[in-house]
């Protein structure tokens, strides 16, 4: 905004010119007093220690937004620091603790959100599982206890998903490819 | 670093002020406090005539800017004259500013700090405060509550630290990785779930907790008859995590008691890992909290999940007409941060190797914690009834915290509605977040000393028993959109970073999770976070064929 030339102006416009000077160097001195107080009494944050941080930051994204540094592998073919590999879905299998029948790991949920009854308030199955001893999943006869709970709003979440195949209907709990 | 007291620290006068302190004492300061004036947002002025304008006595105020009021004699100078009094009357040197009631030292030109001076204001301050505004000003000053209680909970927790050590003893990692590394399998799309117990199993006081076995899971089954404990199965989590079996562990079982105690969240879908938490963290004290303690709802409780995770929030709403400020206190969980979307980075403006998108903003933490804190002026529809004047005026509100936990869960709100086009979507923008983070600019005395102008008030508790610092150890990222996404869980152990993705545990470099778009950021107070590096530390097996030579890396 560049300054009009005082000599061009109105005395009209010299006044409030004069008066807009004077209040933007009132509040000028305002944030500068405050931060001398604040700097001179040591309750600014450490800045250096900030501004590391940020440079820390910006480098690694640069880093990591380098397509010639792809060290991070992002597949699921990747071997783990233990030496393992594992299957997209997993495929660990044991019994269900609902209804007894054995399922794979990684199509446990939507077995269970069927088993439990969708909803689950009015179709929950009362099942003693006899390999309580056994199996250390099992729990015994389901008793509906739960809480009144506020969530927030539906639209406050970030939703989760690995597979982009929809649910399907399993007949007996056996794993089928996606 | 130097770590940073709570106590100001005392500037030392120029000559000039320990000189005038010397000769005239407070009686400058004493005869001035009859002209100070308060203002409700927390600003003193000097009023030294009803009736007449202040005017410099060198220049009658043409041009005249700030006006500084000489202690010793009450002449008035503007900036530009300042100096020709302290030169023409030999020994006045020190003015106040009359707009701000801040010391100015004439012949140095600067700014100078005294206690005595800054106690006769906060008293006028004090003296014009509305009764309970006082009331909370000096409560909000106050560093600690309940000393002896915290004190209490910290060495409970230390002593749960030494039955670790005792188990950590019988145990042998398999491996050079720390205890407690293990994939968990997705059971579909429990991702969201998964990512959240990995923070759990590694938050230092929960995992001594349960790995101590203080949850006793068989008086809890007798007690309970059966009915699902929350508890109970993250015990069970904890011991097969920490067993030393490195195979991933599917945590059905746990899953199964989830959906029996959030009915509302059981289904298979895609859900919330914010939500999971709280849900958890529910679910742990519905069942620990009963019979224990009968105040549950005032962060009292003493159950682990509120031990470990929960401090309480102070809100304070002004009137903008008189000042009178009324405060509430609230237990929390974790801190809900919105993003700071006008914050700049000013490394990057000069760093051009960033390449600036319209598409891609950026912000950090400690923006998001400022804007938090920040006072909000409320609608003028939103006007709120105060009690002094007797009618609904203009607010002010401004959040801080009155009390921080063990562990510090932030949750970055990454999601922007629009109420014009009646959508929601996610903001993708980048959090710097610090792996060190000092939350004292952000507690109740700092932002409450704040709103008065920093004075050195004097009569603050100095010392805290919970240190304001912390040190990250988990962060959990989101990729992907508001309905559909991944969630991965990165975890600091003994300063090597993990990324846990379900059932792969791999490890990064630390630029990696620097660059990740963070969701959900734990910080541990920094004492608990290098204790528990000592526990995790792996100790080497001497080789049999010479028990002398050290063994670079272990087991």
């Amino acid at each position: 905004m560049s300054v009009p030339n005082e000599d061009n102006m109105s005395p009209h416009m010299q006044l409030s010119s004069h008066f807009l000077g004077d209040l933007l160097d009132s509040i000028i001195v305002d944030v500068a007093s405050e931060c001398h107080r604040i700097a001179r009494l040591g309750l600014d944050r450490n800045l250096e220690e900030e501004e590391e941080e940020l440079r820390l930051s910006a480098q690694a994204r640069v880093t990591v937004a380098d397509p010639s540094n792809s060290g991070e592998t992002n597949g699921k073919y990747v071997v783990d620091i233990f030496g393992q590999t594992h299957p997209c879905v997993a495929n660990e299998v044991f019994d269900c603790m609902n209804c007894g029948r054995p399922i794979v790991a990684g199509r446990f949920a939507p077995h269970l959100e069927k088993c439990m009854g969708k909803g689950r308030k009015a179709r929950a199955k009362a099942t003693r599982s006899s390999t309580a001893a056994q199996n250390r999943y099992s729990r015994g006869s389901l008793v509906s206890a739960y809480s009144p709970y506020s969530t927030s709003t539906s639209t406050n979440r970030l939703l989760n998903g690995t597979y982009s195949h929809t649910v399907e209907e399993y007949s007996n709990g056996t794993c089928e490819g996606p | 670093m130097e770590t940073r007291s709570s106590v100001f620290a005392n500037p030392k006068p120029c000559k000039h002020l320990a000189d005038y302190k010397l000769r005239h004492g407070l009686s400058g300061y004493k005869f001035l406090q009859k002209c100070l004036k308060t203002f409700p947002n927390g600003k003193t002025s000097i009023k030294m005539c009803e009736t007449t304008m202040p005017k410099c006595s060198f220049c009658s105020g043409i041009r005249q800017g700030r006006l500084f009021l000489c202690l010793i004699c009450s002449s008035m100078s503007c900036s530009d004259h300042t100096l020709l009094h302290s030169q023409s009357e030999n020994g006045h040197d020190i003015a106040v500013d009359i707009e701000r009631s801040e010391l100015y030292c004439c012949s140095c030109r600067d700014q100078v700090y005294d206690l005595d001076f800054d106690k006769v204001v906060v008293a006028k301050n004090i003296v014009d405060m509305p009764s309970k505004t006082r009331d909370s000003v000096v409560d909000g000053l106050m560093r600690r509550s309940s000393k002896r209680r915290r004190l209490n909970s910290v060495v409970d927790l230390d002593l749960i630290r030494s039955k670790f050590f005792v188990w950590m003893r019988g145990r042998r990692a398999k491996s050079c990785y720390p205890l407690g590394l293990r994939g968990l399998n997705n059971l579909g799309s429990t991702c969201f779930m998964n990512s959240i117990l990995q923070a759990l199993l590694h938050a230092p006081p929960f995992r001594n907790y349960f790995l101590s076995e203080r949850h006793d899971r068989e008086t809890c089954r007798k007690r309970s008859s059966d009915q699902s404990c929350l508890a109970c199965d993250i015990g069970v989590i904890f011991s097969a995590v920490y067993s030393g079996d490195r195979t991933p562990y599917s945590p059905a079982q746990f899953l199964y008691s989830w959906w029996q105690h959030s009915a509302n969240l059981a289904s298979y879908e895609q859900q919330d890992a914010h939500e999971f938490f709280i849900s958890v963290l529910d679910g742990i004290h519905e069942r620990e909290g009963k019979g224990r303690n009968s105040n549950k709802d005032n962060g009292d409780c003493q159950c682990i999940a509120h031990r470990v995770f929960s401090g309480m929030l102070r809100s304070d709403l002004t009137c903008t007409t008189c000042g009178f400020t009324s405060t509430t206190y609230d237990p929390c969980v974790d801190i809900s941060l919105n993003m700071d979307t006008s914050s700049f980075c000013s490394v990057d403006v000069a760093n051009k190797s960033v390449r600036p998108n319209e598409d891609t903003g950026r912000s950090t933490l400690l923006a998001c914690l400022d804007l938090f804190t920040r006072p909000e002026r409320l609608g003028s529809d939103q006007k709120l009834y105060c009690q002094n004047c007797q009618e609904k005026r203009d607010s002010l509100k401004q959040m801080s915290i009155k009390r921080l936990p063990l562990v510090l869960s932030l949750h970055i709100k990454r999601f922007e509605h629009s109420s014009l086009r009646r959508t929601s979507r996610k903001i993708d923008w980048h959090l710097q977040f610090p792996f060190s983070l000092d939350m004292t600019p952000y507690l109740s005395p700092s932002i409450v000393r704040n709103r008065f102008g920093n004075r050195i008030f004097g009569f603050e508790s100095d010392e805290a028993d919970i240190s304001a610092e912390f040190e990250i150890f988990a962060v959990v990222t989101h990729s992907g959109m508001l309905d559909s996404g991944h969630y991965v869980t990165y975890l600091r152990l003994q300063n090597q970073w993990y990324k846990c993705d379900d059932a792969w545990i791999t490890e990064v470099d630390e630029r990696i999770v620097r660059a990740s778009q963070c969701y959900m950021i734990f910080y541990v107070q920094r004492m608990l976070y290098y204790k528990a590096n000592e526990d995790l530390s792996c100790t080497p097996m001497p080789s049999r064929r010479d028990p002398f030579v050290p063994i670079a890396g272990c087991c």
